[in-house]
């Protein structure tokens, strides 16, 4: 059973990645985009991501879920020391979340959507650079879990993890790879500017290379353990190396107008690189100051992980088949509406 | 202000916030379905922009419960971590469960939102029903969780460690079903008697009134009967609590002495340091029979308990108080409602509609004065009898600047989503019917 819930769990993070990702990237595009492209990529957003981007978001609650029910102590460090991005990742949630519903549900559509569209747009950059700062901050060594509290200052328990260089920077690479997925997204719903869209998504992929780079440089020279295991470990590079190779790929089905089979290579892009750093750690997520937190040894009482199994199946059996129904119609309907 | 309290306040808050738009987001979509499903049987075009003006007003009422929703997820980690650390794995299923109802919700509603003109009539139709009733399930099981932390159960608590966990044992504790139908029931009072009301100012400003009543008879009734309905769910979760936590049913009651035959106070000052009740009325004989079905039953009183385990006794007090006062209110309200279906010239009486504009928030107020009992009440445990609130808080230091963050979102939110629904309103009425 607990291979049952680390599935689930594996795939809720992946889902929750590729899906709230792509839509914090259209918010990121968004911003991004000349005066005059934004209102039409406004229009683009809520066709495309409208009916389903509840669904999207609500694979993070999975997540949490699972997390503090199957693997409490894992759980527990992350929310004692990582309080505050967690927080900041929560503000942006909200606010985007809501200005997205005011600015499409709004009864009239005057001056307010100015602020609405701002909201959104910022919102959707900051919360992904929070999620990623987050991630960082597990894998960057820095959190001091076995420090007596009080011989430690505010600073150096609850702030130095997340808000130092490598976090940063494995923040911004995150954001890049939204706004990567969204770019992929958007080519396939758009009919006149195609070509505005292709050159987003090739703008963002350098980025992504390039703040790839960076983070890996960085991590390398500041001998931050997890970057100098990842290079060494040969799973990792090996999946990486895939995913650079699917660019080829991704390129030419672009050009052929082949819109759900672009779509999958740069999820299957995303969650490769992915992969790769979980698999470099894996099960030790949490790399703090002076030792290793095992997802593995953190497990709850065998009854606890039975039953959530159970859940989850019997969840998962209502839940999937829901949600491929609902990207399935819309996704009809919209070819249909072309004809 | 301490940590405790801020982390206290901020949980407070944010929980007052999500209930109120848990429970219209859990209620209004059968006031929908109900307009939406006239439309189809009468394809009168009045129902059909009442079902569109209430479809927006559910959009905008989950997004908001959604986030706030989310939020909480989170907090329960951030602010008492080591209540989760125990409590997670053993009331992990109510939440999985719920997580997985919330889920069928969000996509329910994202087919009944998009769905106009594309999709099957009778389908989309039922996609409406759907949202209805597994957010209704969500709130059921969210509850679960509460009456868990009311009445532990499902595993054995040797030397400080939580030992042979039962899930399933702890998903359906004692607590869950007197309390999950007494909240059911008051979030289908409270949702119905807001709505009503805002739609009753409506008909009182002469606005579109056609449309308005057919709204007013809608979510009236469903408050109405809820109102009539719920005096049996308090009896019942009173008899349960002066079994279960008699510690709280004495300080709903500020009942200090133990006694036989113990008397009802009805409204009074509670006077803590000299531990009575001041200015109360007082009816014999009243809280033994409400809490044992027997006159002459011994109620203890809070005297018996030792000090540090009784919870804020006048708030507990003042709240409940509130919370009866408008119930009581709301059910004569109810019955007003039913007979004035068979006297119609009261529904040409201004005062009529004014009425229901008055008590529109109450409803709310209510709901909100009744958590405030279970939850202070239930102090100083977060788990009862097994761990104490403070023992449970975050270690992180400076949480109150965490409370006034909410503080400052949350109440923007709450304007703005207020203005938002005066223009949808405005809108309606300045729209001609096509």
């Amino acid at each position: 059973m607990l291979y049952v819930v680390l599935f689930f769990l594996m795939v809720s993070l992946l889902l929750y990645v590729l899906l709230a990702g792509a839509d914090f990237g259209a918010g990121i595009i968004e911003l991004f985009s000349s005066r005059q492209n934004r209102a039409n990529t406004k229009k683009k957003i809520y066709r495309v991501i409208g009916p389903v981007w509840e669904a999207n978001h609500i694979w993070i609650i999975i997540v949490i879920v699972i997390l503090w029910v199957g693997f409490p102590n894992f759980y527990n460090v992350l929310m004692i020391y990582l309080h505050i991005p967690l927080t900041l990742i929560l503000l942006g949630i909200t606010i985007r979340g809501v200005s997205f519903v005011f600015r499409h549900y709004d009864a009239y559509k005057d001056k307010s959507q100015k602020l609405y569209d701002w909201m959104f747009r910022l919102g959707s950059l900051v919360t992904p650079i929070f999620l990623g700062m987050t991630f960082g901050a597990m894998i960057g060594g820095q959190i001091e879990v076995n420090s007596d509290m009080n011989n430690a200052t505010f600073y150096e328990l609850f702030i130095k993890s997340w808000l130092n260089t490598f976090s940063i920077l494995v923040g911004l690479f995150f954001t890049s790879l939204c706004a990567f997925l969204a770019a992929i997204l958007l080519i396939g719903e758009a009919k006149t500017e195609r070509k505005l869209y292709v050159k987003r998504a090739r703008n963002a992929n350098v980025i992504v290379i390039i703040i790839g780079f960076i983070v890996l440089i960085y991590g390398f020279l500041n001998n931050i353990s997890f970057v100098t295991d990842f290079i060494k470990n040969p799973f990792s590079i090996g999946l990486v190396a895939l995913s650079g190779l699917l660019i080829y790929p991704l390129t030419y089905n672009i050009k052929k107008v082949r819109r759900i089979k672009s779509r999958f290579l740069a999820g299957t892009q995303v969650v490769l690189i992915l992969c790769a750093a979980m698999v470099t750690h894996f099960p030790h997520l949490i790399i703090s100051s002076s030792s290793t937190i095992n997802l593995l040894e953190s497990v709850a009482a065998p009854k606890v992980i039975s039953v959530l199994g159970i859940s989850l199946i019997i969840g998962g059996l209502i839940i999937l088949p829901g949600v491929y129904h609902l990207f399935k119609s819309f996704k009809m309907i919209k070819i249909l509406e072309k004809f | 202000m301490d940590n405790l309290d801020a982390a206290r306040l901020q949980m407070a808050f944010t929980l007052m916030f999500h209930i109120v738009f848990a429970c219209i987001g859990m209620v209004m979509p059968f006031f929908m379905i109900v307009a939406h499903k006239k439309w189809l049987n009468t394809k009168n075009p009045v129902y059909l922009k009442l079902t569109k003006s209430w479809q927006k007003g559910v959009a905008i009422f989950f997004v908001t419960g959604a986030v706030s929703g989310t939020a909480l997820s989170f907090e329960l980690g951030l602010l008492w971590p080591e209540f989760m650390k125990h409590a997670g794995p053993i009331i992990g299923m109510p939440f999985s469960l719920e997580g997985a109802a919330f889920f069928v919700e969000a996509i329910a509603l994202g087919f009944y939102l998009y769905g106009w003109n594309k999709i099957p009539e009778k389908f989309h139709w039922y996609t409406g029903l759907i949202v209805g009733i597994s957010g209704v399930a969500s709130g059921i099981l969210v509850v679960s969780a509460n009456g868990w932390m009311n009445a532990p159960s499902g595993f054995d608590y040797i030397n400080g460690e939580f030992l042979n966990i039962d899930p399933v044992k702890a998903l359906l504790n004692p607590a869950w079903f007197t309390q999950a139908l007494h909240m059911t029931l008051a979030a289908f009072t409270a949702t119905g008697f807001a709505v009503a009301g805002i739609h009753a100012f409506q008909i009182y400003r002469k606005r579109q009134v056609e449309l308005h009543k057919k709204a007013f008879k809608i979510a009236i009734t469903f408050g109405a009967v809820a109102a009539i309905l719920q005096p049996l769910s308090g009896d019942l979760s009173a008899k349960d609590i002066a079994k279960r936590q008699p510690v709280k049913l004495a300080a709903m009651e500020a009942h200090y002495e133990t006694k036989q035959g113990a008397p009802l106070y009805i409204g009074g000052i509670v006077d803590s340091e000299k531990r009575e009740v001041n200015y109360k009325i007082e009816i014999p004989n009243a809280l033994s029979f409400l809490a044992f079905g027997d006159f002459n039953a011994e109620v203890k009183g809070l005297n018996d308990f030792p000090e540090d385990i009784r919870p804020n006794v006048p708030i507990v007090h003042y709240a409940f108080q509130i919370m009866v006062g408008i119930g009581t209110l709301l059910l004569v309200v109810g019955l007003v409602f039913f007979i004035s279906l068979k006297r119609k010239q009261w529904w040409q009486n201004n005062k009529f509609w004014l009425l229901f504009v008055a008590l529109a928030p109450l409803g709310f107020i209510a709901l909100e004065a009744g958590w405030v009992v279970t939850e202070v009440g239930r102090q100083p445990w977060i788990i009862h009898n097994i761990m104490k609130t403070k023992d449970a808080v975050t270690p992180m230091p400076g949480m109150v600047f965490s409370f006034y963050m909410y503080v400052i979102l949350y109440s923007i939110l709450a304007v703005a989503v207020t203005w938002l629904m005066a223009r949808q309103i405005k809108s309606l009425n300045n729209t001609e019917l096509v």
